[in-house]
C-alpha cells in the first residue's frame, strides 16, 4: 500500500459534513455507500485485480434523530486490503490518503469520504466503522471497530480481533447509522448501483437492498482498467489564490523548481519566456517562503500571458465503446443502443475525455412522455444531485434531439425511455461545489460533451428511423386491407353496381395500393442498410449489437402479403429479435 | 315529407352530381386507375375581391385527395357520410353536424366491418362533411346539414317576417310584438320574406347581443325606425345570411357598431361584409356588401376621449390578433382593394397605436344620461362618421 499522508484536523469536517455530501438522511446513505465502493474499485484497481463486489443496504431500526431510520451499509471487496497498522488512518483520520493531489483520474480524491462517513456513524449511532480486512501478507483477517477522535484527527482501534476469514485477501466494511433509504430516481441507490454497473465492464457486483433478494451482475470485461500515470496540473487552469495556495505545499523550495516540477509543460525555455514577459529573473531562484504577494502576482500573470504548451492527453482513461456497449445491456433489456467514446483532448488546458453511451429499454417501466433517465459520471463516479447546473445537463439540452426522432420539450431533456449516460473523465474535474454533484459548466467543456452527443444521437437516430420506417409500412399495409374494401362497398352501393364491378375494382384498388406499400417498403429497406452499414462499422471495434442478421426484412415477402386477398392476417413486420439475457436478475 | 325550400338556384342535382362522382371513382378503380377528388382551396391565398362584387369569391387553386395508401382513409370516411348524407336528401332529413356525427357511430357500432372508420370525435367528421360539401360545390345545408346558429337576435318595430314553413305553410311575424325579446334567424334566410309596415331608415348590427338589448331596452326602436341586430362576436352563417336577406329585400343603410380592434375588424366586420376565406363557396348569399363600419373609429377615441387599453403584446391572444393584422395589410384581397382603403387604414392605425377600445366605452362619455350612446350613434350616422 502507498503511504498514506496525514494533512489536517477532524474538527472542521466534523462540523461541516454536510459540505461533504451528508446534508440530509438520504444523502448520507448514498454517499456512505459511494465512499466506500469508490475506495474498493480504486484499491481493486491500483492492485490489478478484477473487483467482486457485494454489498448489503437494509433498515435496521429506528434513528437516534427525528424522520431517520438505522441503516445498515455493508461494502466487501476482494481487493489488497489494508494493513494493521494503516486501518485507523484509512477510516478515522481527514485527508489519509495515498491519492492525495496526485493529478489522477481516481475515484476518490482528498481522503474525505471515508473518514466523514466514519464520523456520520459515530456521530449519530455512538459507533464508528466496522472493519475486516486482510492482505495476502495475513493469515488471519483483522476486524475492529474504528473510531474517529474528532480533537486529535487520528482514528482509535475498538475490539480488535483476528479471525479466520475465507478469502485470500479483501475488505469489508460496516456502517451503521442515521438516514433514509430511496432506491429509485435522481438520488436512489438502484440508480448509484446502475451507474456503477455501466461505468465498470470489468466489476462483478452482487447486492441486496432491503427486503429485495440478491441480485448478481457479472462482469463483461476482464480486463482491469489500467490508470495511467498521474499528470501535474497545467499552470494555466490556475487563478491567483489557488496558485498561491498551490505553492504552500512546496515549502522552501525555490521558485524556478516550483514552476518545473509543480507544473507540466513548463521547461527551462518556458522560464525564460517568463522573464521575457516580465517575471523579475531576481526572483527565480528565491524560496517561495520569500516571495510576497505582490512577487507572487507578477510570476502568476507573467505565466499566464506566455503561450505554453497544452497539457498532455496520456492521464485519462476510458472505458472504451465495445465495453460500454455490453456494460449498458447489464442494465435490463435493450432495444437498441449507441455508444461514443470521444478521443482524449483538452477543455480550459486540463485533458478530458467524454464518453456517451445512449440506449433505448424495453422493461424500464418509464413512459414515452416522461424525460430520459440521465446518469453522469465524473471520472466513473455517478452524480446523483443538482443535476440542473451541470455541464453534462447544459449539454444534453442544447443538442436538438428532435432531429435525432426524440420528443424533446423547448430547452430540456429529451423524453422516451431511454438512458442517456455521459461520463466525463479528467485528472482535473472542476466542480461547483464542495460536495461535487455539479461538473461547472464552462464553454469548451459544454461544446465536447455535445460533440459526443451529436455523434451518439446520429447512430441512434439510424435505429430509430428505421423503426419509424417499420411502423409506417405496418399502418401503411393496415390501412388497405381496413378501408380499400369499405371504399369500393360503399361506392358500389351508392351507384348500385353489381357484383362484377365491385371484385373489378377491389382488384384494381389493391393493385394500386401494393405500390404504394413497395414506396414504403424501399423507404424502409433503405433506413435498414444504413443502418446494417451502422452496425457493420460497430462490429469491427467490437460493438456487437446481438440481432446483426437477422434484423432485414425481405420486402417481396410482404408485397405479397399485402397483395393478398384481405382477411389474411399479417404476422411479419414486427419479428421477434432474440436477445440475450444478460446478467441481471429480477 | 315535402323538399325544403332550396336556398338558392341550385344549378346542380346533388343525388345525381353524387352518383356520377362515385361510378367516376369506381371505373377508376376497376382500371387501376387512382381516383382524384378535387374540392376548392378554401383559403386567403385562393380568395379573389372584386368590390363590385363585394364577396370574396374563389379563385382557381383546389385541393386534390389522389387515392393512396395514406388518403385511403379519408375517401373512405368520404363516401360513407356522402351516403348517409344522399339517404338524408332522399328521405328529406335534416340533421345537425353533431348529429350526423352520431348517426355515424350509430352505423359503425352496428357493423363491425365498418370499425376502422370511426371518429374520435366530431371534429373529425366535420371534416368530412365540409369536404364534401367543397367537394360538390355545395352549401352545407344543401345537404340537409344544419347548424345551431348563433347570433342574429333582432329587434324592430316596423319589421314583418313571413316564414314558408317546409309543410308550405306560412308563419308570419310582426316583430313590434315581441317586447324586448329579440327574433332570432335560423340558417334558412331564403324561406323568410321582409316587409316593412312603415319606411325604415336604417339597420344597426352590434357586436355585443347585450348591447344591442340595452339600446332597445332604453327605446332605440320606439324613437328610430329602424332595425337593431345583434352578431354575437364572429357572426354565424345564420347571421350572415340573414343580413345579406335585409340588404336585398328591404335596401337600407346597414351600419355595423363594435370594438375598434384588429380582431373585430378582420374576423367580425370583414366576414359580415365580404365573407370568408372557409366559405369561399358561399359568400355569395352570405355577406352583406353594403354594411358600413361606424364605429368604434379611431376618431371617436379622440372626440368622445374614450377609455381605452394598450394592447398587450405578451398576451398571445392579441399578439396573434396583431400579427394576424400585419399579413391581412399584405395578403388579405378585401384589405388590398382600393375600394377599402379607409378600413385598412384602420387596421393599419391599429398596428401603429396598439391600443383597443371597446364599443361600450360610449357610455363613459355621459354616465348620467341612459340614452347617451343612442344619441352618439344617431349623431354619427347622421355626421356621415363611418366607413
Ligand atoms: N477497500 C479498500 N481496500 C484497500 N485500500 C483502501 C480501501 N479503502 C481505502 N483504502 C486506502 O485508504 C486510502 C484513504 O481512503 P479515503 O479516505 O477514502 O481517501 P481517497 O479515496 O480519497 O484516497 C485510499 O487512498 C486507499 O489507499
Ligand atoms: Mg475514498
Amino acid at each position: 500500500m502507498s503511504k498514506i499522508t496525514k494533512s489536517s484536523t477532524a474538527e472542521y469536517f466534523a462540523k461541516n459534513l454536510q459540505q461533504v455530501g451528508f446534508s440530509s438522511p438520504l444523502k448520507a446513505v448514498l454517499t456512505t455507500l459511494k465512499e466506500a465502493v469508490d475506495n474498493s474499485l480504486d484499491a481493486c484497481e491500483q492492485a490489478g485485480i478484477l473487483p467482486d463486489l457485494l454489498i448489503e443496504v437494509s433498515k435496521v431500526g429506528t434513528g437516534s434523530t427525528k424522520n431517520t431510520d438505522l441503516i445498515r451499509i455493508v461494502v466487501e471487496d476482494n481487493g489488497p486490503g489494508i494493513e494493521g497498522e494503516d486501518l485507523a488512518k484509512v477510516y478515522g483520520e481527514y485527508l489519509a490518503s495515498s491519492k492525495f493531489g496526485r493529478g489522477q483520474c481516481s475515484r476518490g480524491q482528498q481522503g474525505i469520504g471515508i473518514s466523514a462517513a466514519t464520523t456520520w456513524a459515530q456521530m449519530t449511532n455512538a459507533r464508528g466503522v466496522n472493519v475486516i480486512s486482510k492482505t495476502k501478507k495475513m493469515r488471519k483477517a483483522l476486524a475492529a471497530q474504528v473510531d474517529v477522535d474528532i480533537k486529535s484527527n487520528t482514528g482509535v482501534l475498538k475490539n480488535k480481533e483476528t479471525l479466520d476469514w475465507d478469502r485470500e485477501h479483501g475488505t469489508r466494511v460496516e456502517f451503521v447509522l442515521d438516514g433514509r433509504i430511496q432506491l429509485n430516481g435522481d438520488g436512489g441507490i438502484v440508480t448509484y448501483i446502475e451507474g456503477t454497473i455501466l461505468v465498470n465492464p470489468h466489476m462483478t457486483v452482487t447486492y441486496k437492498l432491503m427486503e429485495n433478494d440478491f441480485v448478481t451482475v457479472t462482469r463483461v470485461s476482464n480486463e482491469v482498467p489500467r490508470i495511467p500515470e498521474a499528470s501535474l496540473p497545467h499552470p494555466h487552469t490556475f487563478k491567483l489564490g489557488e496558485f498561491i495556495t498551490h505553492a504552500t505545499l512546496f515549502g522552501k523550495t525555490t521558485l524556478s523548481k516550483f514552476l518545473k516540477t509543480g507544473f507540466s509543460r513548463i521547461s527551462d525555455q518556458s522560464i525564460q519566456d517568463f522573464v521575457k514577459k516580465g517575471l523579475p529573473k531576481n526572483l527565480l531562484e528565491k524560496p517561495l517562503t520569500a516571495l510576497t504577494e505582490e512577487d507572487f502576482k507578477k510570476v502568476f500573470q507573467a505565466v499566464q500571458n506566455t503561450d505554453l504548451m497544452a497539457p498532455s492527453t496520456k492521464s485519462v482513461l476510458t472505458v472504451g465503446e465495445e465495453a460500454l456497449s455490453k456494460s449498458i445491456t447489464r442494465l435490463g433489456e435493450i432495444d437498441f443502443f449507441a455508444v461514443v467514446t470521444r478521443k482524449p483532448t483538452i477543455c480550459d488546458f486540463k485533458p478530458v475525455v467524454v464518453e456517451v453511451a445512449l440506449a433505448r429499454f424495453k422493461d424500464r417501466n418509464q413512459s414515452p412522455d416522461s424525460p430520459v433517465t440521465l446518469l453522469r459520471f465524473a471520472n466513473r463516479v455517478p452524480l446523483q444531485f443538482d443535476k440542473s447546473g451541470c455541464a453534462i445537463t447544459w449539454a444534453i439540452e442544447s443538442v436538438n434531439w428532435k432531429s435525432y426522432g426524440l420528443g424533446q420539450p423547448k430547452d430540456s431533456l429529451p423524453l422516451g425511455p431511454y438512458i442517456f449516460a455521459v461520463s466525463i473523465v479528467s485528472p482535473f474535474i472542476k466542480f461547483k461545489n464542495a460536495s461535487k454533484e455539479t461538473i461547472d459548466a464552462s464553454e469548451e467543456l459544454v461544446g465536447e460533451i455535445r460533440l459526443a452527443l451529436i455523434q451518439a444521437g446520429q447512430k441512434l437516430s439510424r435505429h430509430i428511423k428505421k423503426e419509424v420506417k417499420e411502423a409506417d409500412l405496418e399502418r401503411k399495409l393496415a390501412h388497405i386491407e381496413q378501408f380499400g374494401p369499405i371504399l369500393v362497398e360503399g361506392l358500389a352501393r351508392i351507384i348500385n353496381a353489381p357484383e362484377s364491378r365491385k371484385k373489378k375494382a377491389e382488384e384494381g384498388l389493391r393493385k394500386l395500393l401494393g405500390r404504394d406499400s413497395e414506396e414504403a417498403m424501399a423507404d424502409l429497406e433503405a433506413a435498414e442498410s444504413k443502418l446494417l452499414e451502422q452496425k457493420k462499422r460497430e462490429k469491427k471495434k467490437g460493438i456487437d449489437h446481438d440481432d446483426i442478421e437477422e434484423d432485414v426484412i425481405r420486402g417481396e415477402d410482404l408485397v405479397e402479403e399485402a397483395l393478398e386477398p384481405q382477411g389474411t392476417k399479417k404476422t411479419t413486420t414486427k419479428k421477434e429479435t432474440t436477445k440475450k439475457t444478460t446478467g441481471k436478475k429480477k | 315529407m315535402a323538399k325544403l325550400l332550396s336556398i338558392r338556384e341550385l344549378k346542380i342535382d346533388i343525388p345525381k352530381e353524387a352518383r356520377i362522382l362515385a361510378d367516376k371513382m369506381l371505373r377508376d378503380l376497376e382500371a387501376s386507375k387512382r381516383p382524384v377528388l378535387e374540392a376548392v382551396k378554401t383559403s386567403l391565398d385562393n380568395s379573389l375581391y372584386n368590390a363590385k362584387v363585394g364577396y370574396l369569391t374563389p379563385g382557381d387553386k383546389v385541393v386534390r385527395t389522389e387515392l393512396n395508401v395514406s388518403s385511403v382513409q379519408k375517401l373512405a370516411r368520404v363516401v360513407f357520410v356522402l351516403e348517409i348524407l344522399l339517404n338524408n336528401l332522399d328521405k328529406g332529413a335534416v340533421n345537425t353536424k353533431r348529429e350526423l356525427y352520431y348517426m355515424c357511430k350509430g352505423l359503425i357500432k352496428g357493423n363491425s366491418r365498418l370499425k376502422p372508420l370511426d371518429f374520435d370525435d366530431q371534429p373529425e367528421s366535420d371534416a368530412i362533411i365540409d369536404f364534401i360539401g367543397d367537394m360538390l360545390e355545395v352549401y352545407r345545408e344543401e345537404l340537409n346539414c344544419f347548424a345551431n346558429d348563433r347570433g342574429g337576435q333582432t329587434y324592430s318595430q316596423q319589421l314583418v317576417v313571413t316564414e314558408t314553413m317546409p309543410d308550405g305553410e306560412k308563419a308570419v311575424v310582426d316583430l313590434s310584438t315581441l317586447g324586448t325579446s329579440p327574433f332570432q334567424p335560423k340558417n334558412k334566410p331564403q324561406a323568410l320574406k321582409l316587409k316593412a309596415k312603415k319606411k325604415i331608415d336604417f339597420c344597426l348590427i352590434v357586436e355585443s347581443e347585450g348591447t344591442a338589448n340595452t339600446l332597445v331596452t332604453m327605446g332605440f326602436t320606439k324613437r328610430n325606425n329602424c332595425i337593431v341586430m345583434g352578431a354575437q362576436g364572429v357572426p354565424s352563417n345564420g347571421v350572415r345570411g340573414w343580413s345579406k336577406l335585409i340588404q336585398e329585400e328591404l335596401d337600407v343603410p346597414m351600419y355595423f357598431f363594435g370594438d375598434l380592434d384588429a380582431y373585430t375588424m378582420q374576423n367580425i366586420f370583414r366576414t359580415l361584409k365580404a365573407g370568408s376565406a372557409a366559405s369561399l363557396i358561399r359568400n355569395a348569399d352570405f355577406s352583406a356588401p353594403n354594411v358600413k363600419f361606424l364605429g368604434v373609429l379611431p376618431e371617436d377615441v379622440k372626440k368622445y376621449d374614450l377609455p381605452h387599453y394598450k394592447v398587450k403584446e405578451s398576451d398571445p391572444a392579441e399578439a396573434r390578433a396583431l400579427k394576424k393584422a400585419k399579413d391581412a395589410l399584405e395578403n388579405d384581397p378585401f384589405f388590398l382593394d382600393k375600394k377599402n382603403k379607409n378600413l385598412a387604414d384602420i387596421l393599419r392605425w391599429l398596428i401603429k397605436e396598439k391600443i383597443r377600445c371597446e364599443q361600450q366605452s360610449f357610455f363613459s362619455v355621459d354616465p348620467n344620461d341612459p340614452i347617451k350612446t343612442e344619441k352618439l350613434i344617431l349623431e354619427k350616422i347622421k355626421r356621415g362618421s363611418y366607413v
